[in-house]
């Protein structure tokens, strides 16, 4: 029988399986601050680091000491810290691989931590969001409100561009009129011809030749005076044109600066409409970014609460490996999932206070498990609120898998809380939060409700709006915040609301109207200017045209006048001369009859 | 690899038992048609080391059956499946599945169940077969192998050698 028998056959077993074990003893702790380590950085996107991890026979376990997780967004903080972990683990399942965590003892838990050194890691590059306007962002920028210069400065001005057109106008017209002006005979020519025309009319024409030769001079005067009347008619044409155009342009250009007021006026009003999303500018960054880390923390954690493709409808086809098999489960009061936290209970410090935390069935394998994994907090010495409750709930274990939160804060007291303008604070407040989220398939449906009473704010800020702000929120003392989250978790469509709203809209308009006149004066002000500016000296430039236009009417009258200048014919001058003489004769002797009479009537008496 | 090998073909060309080869061969098989990391697995290391089977035998086999599992895997986990789901045997298996010990065993593992049932099955008819054929190597083909050329080649290489000095 015992010719069967290797005896050293045992030695070789006890071997191999006593190095297993001093293996599993020496190497776990190096081994498990590695994956700690390695792993955690990789999921968190920044450091996690760990200074040490030991194997605890009694019980058995690992403990691990110095554990600092990085905040990925600020790298000089941790998310959070604790001084000591000690997993206790169930052997049995440990013996088949089975990580099950009876108890989690956590102790020094603390959160945002500043950290020694920065604890990022290089990671790809991606595109930064932040550079795009928010909606909050957006919906204010029709409250903001440059200056007036600034608003001018940025706007496409009609008032610029009809200067711009009255100027050329001018300046081509007057070219084209002071050329056909040029052509005009001026006062002294006109004298020379009144001249002229004098030197050849008056006068005794003593022969015929003398006749000729004066008519031929006329003759010729009139051709030059007829010369003229064209180039006093083209002149005063280029005038009527040129005023007619000028004076289309310079309407254009004083009707300029009302378009152009109207047009901004339309552009940037100031209306309270934009206050209706003040209490998501306000509220909004601070509420969003802890929704923001609590649900950047949720996707993270989220692929570990339920095996892959539990929620997933999909299913992705997987390179062709050896065939692993599977566990499968049956009904117990114990049963055993790959990893498993049975329970934790742990305290942590944050700004509140002391917060407990009790983590109940955590695993990534709720179906055999059979039970939701549960995280409860609750405040127990907190300085700045009453109490405060949150509960989760992720309950994988049937499809769809639901994730749920419930948070109930009473009497929250919060302290210089910065709010999202300027540097408007609420200094004082009783708030009661009440908040419910549930996330199924991957859908978010939250909502929320804070009343605020006994509000107290202070600040302002540089801008316009915050300025504004600050003054209206001076008066309110009691509000409420009511926030509604749908969509998709990585991104879901965020709606703030708050009868808030309605009282700063109301102490804003009246703000804002005073506002809006003083705004209008000192726009029309700076357009006037550029009219005036566009004008320059030209302002009377109609009336100078009209002035030239009537010399030239004038001028025009006088050489047609002088043009209707006849010399009287030889034969007629004589007739004249001697009717002139034979009058004078008459004269004479009538003068002769009248004396004699009276001479005679004298001597009667 | 090649001294295995020479201390296998020393062992079939030797006075080593062939019910020892056949019995490390059937080892090798259980060993290599379940997850290597199961608890049974450690009681047929245990066996195959302090029973006197030829362990150059159970090595290479454990090497060609691993191969085999490639293709075995599947049907077995298949096998394992529909035994471990098998409306009969429900109450059986959730019976033993609330003790801790056989938990340990991962008896209700689909692989583990279909390979171990799979190469239980085929344990004994590979055993008969494997001693049969070791026995008629011996008898028969030992002396027509070692005519042919190719046994000629081999013996000038220096796998021969290793063989040569293992069997002296």
């Amino acid at each position: 029988m015992f010719s069967w028998i290797r005896w050293w056959g045992l030695i070789v077993f006890a071997v191999i399986f006593g190095g297993g074990a001093a293996f599993f003893i020496f190497a776990a702790g190096p081994l498990a601050k590695l994956s700690i380590e390695k792993v955690g950085t990789m999921v968190n996107g920044a450091l996690v680091e760990v200074d040490s991890a030991s194997v605890t026979f009694n019980p058995l376990g690992l403990k691990v000491k110095g554990l600092q997780v990085t905040d990925a967004k600020e790298p000089m903080r941790n998310t959070l810290e604790l001084d000591q972990a000690v997993a206790e683990l169930e052997l049995a399942p440990l013996l088949i691989g089975k990580g099950i965590i009876r108890e989690l003892s956590v102790d020094g838990l603390e959160f945002g931590t500043p950290r020694k050194r920065s604890g990022a890691v290089e990671k790809p590059k991606k595109e930064k969001k932040d550079d795009k306007p928010n909606a909050i962002q957006k919906a204010l920028s029709n409250v903001e409100v440059p200056s007036a210069k600034e608003i001018i400065a940025n706007e496409q001005l009609t008032t610029d561009n009809a200067g711009k057109a009255f100027k050329e106008s001018y300046e081509t017209n007057k070219k084209i009129i002071d050329e056909k002006l040029d052509a005009v005979p001026d006062e002294s020519a006109l004298k020379a011809y009144e001249d002229e025309i004098k030197a050849i009319t008056s006068g005794k024409i003593e022969s015929i030749e003398d006749f000729q030769k004066r008519k031929a001079q006329l003759d010729d005067l009139k051709k030059r005076f007829k010369q003229d009347q064209e180039a006093i008619a083209e002149a005063r044409q280029a005038v009527k044109t040129g005023r007619e155009e000028i004076s289309t342009a310079l309407k254009e250009l004083k009707d300029a600066p009302g378009n152009d007021l109207a047009a901004i006026r339309d552009k940037y009003q100031l209306n309270a409409g934009g206050a209706a999303n003040l209490t998501a500018t306000l509220f909004g960054s601070e509420a969003g970014d802890m929704a923001a880390k609590a649900l950047h923390w949720y996707e993270i954690v989220k692929p570990y609460l339920a095996s892959s493709g539990d929620d997933d409808e999909t299913v992705k086809e997987e390179k062709r490996v050896r065939d692993s098999g599977r566990y499968v489960h049956f009904a117990t009061n114990d049963p055993w999932p790959s990893a498993l936290l049975r329970h934790s209970h742990m305290t942590a410090a944050v700004s509140a206070g002391l917060i407990s935390i009790e983590v109940k069935d955590l695993t990534h394998e709720p179906k055999v498990l059979g039970r939701p994994a549960l995280v409860d907090v609750e405040g127990v010495e907190l300085h700045s609120m009453d109490s405060v409750t949150a509960n989760l709930v992720f309950d994988h274990t049937k499809k769809p898998g639901k994730d749920s939160l419930k948070l109930n804060i009473v009497n929250w007291q919060p302290v210089d809380f910065k709010l999202g303008m300027g540097d408007i604070k609420l200094t004082s407040a009783k708030v009661q939060i009440k908040a419910d989220a549930n996330v199924v398939r991957g859908q978010l449906e939250a909502q929320g409700d804070a009343d605020f009473g006994q509000a107290g704010f202070v600040g302002g800020g540089k801008t316009f709006v915050e300025k504004e702000l600050g003054l209206a929120l001076k008066n309110i003392k009691e509000f409420n915040v009511h926030a509604d989250a749908k969509g998709r978790v990585a991104l879901p469509k965020v709606s703030i609301s708050s009868d808030l709203d309605r009282q700063l809209s109301a102490a804003f308009k009246q703000r804002l109207n005073a506002k809006q006149d003083e705004l209008e004066a000192e726009l029309k002000q700076e357009l006037n200017a550029r009219l005036e500016k566009a004008l320059g000296d030209h302002a009377d430039v109609l009336t100078e045209l009209q002035q030239v236009e009537g010399g030239l009417d004038a001028k025009l009258d006088k050489l047609k006048d002088m043009a209707s200048s006849e010399l009287k014919d030889f034969k007629q001058q004589q007739e004249e001369e001697a009717k002139a003489k034979a009058q004078q004769k008459a004269d004479e002797e009538k003068d002769a009859l009248k004396s004699k009479a009276k001479d005679k009537f004298k001597k009667l008496f | 690899m090649l001294s295995i090998l020479a201390k296998l073909l020393k062992a079939l060309n030797s006075e080593a038992s062939p019910s020892q080869i056949s019995l490390a061969v059937c080892f090798a098989l259980i060993m290599a048609l379940t997850p290597l990391l199961s608890w049974h697995n450690a009681i047929v290391l245990l066996l195959a080391l302090v029973i006197k089977v030829n362990l150059s035998a159970f090595i290479v086999s454990l090497g060609l059956f691993s191969l085999l599992a490639w293709f075995v895997d599947p049907y077995s986990a298949s096998l394992g499946e529909q035994i471990l789901t098998a409306p009969g045997l429900q109450e059986t298996w959730t019976s033993l599945y609330q003790i801790d010990f056989l938990r340990i065993t991962k008896f209700n593992h689909t692989l583990v169940m279909g390979g171990l049932v799979v190469s239980l099955i085929a344990f004994l008819p590979v055993f008969f077969l494997c001693r049969f054929l070791v026995v008629q190597y011996r008898a028969k083909l030992l002396a027509w192998v070692e005519k042919l050329w190719i046994a000629k080649l081999i013996k000038g290489s220096k796998f021969y050698r290793i063989y040569q000095a293992i069997a002296s």
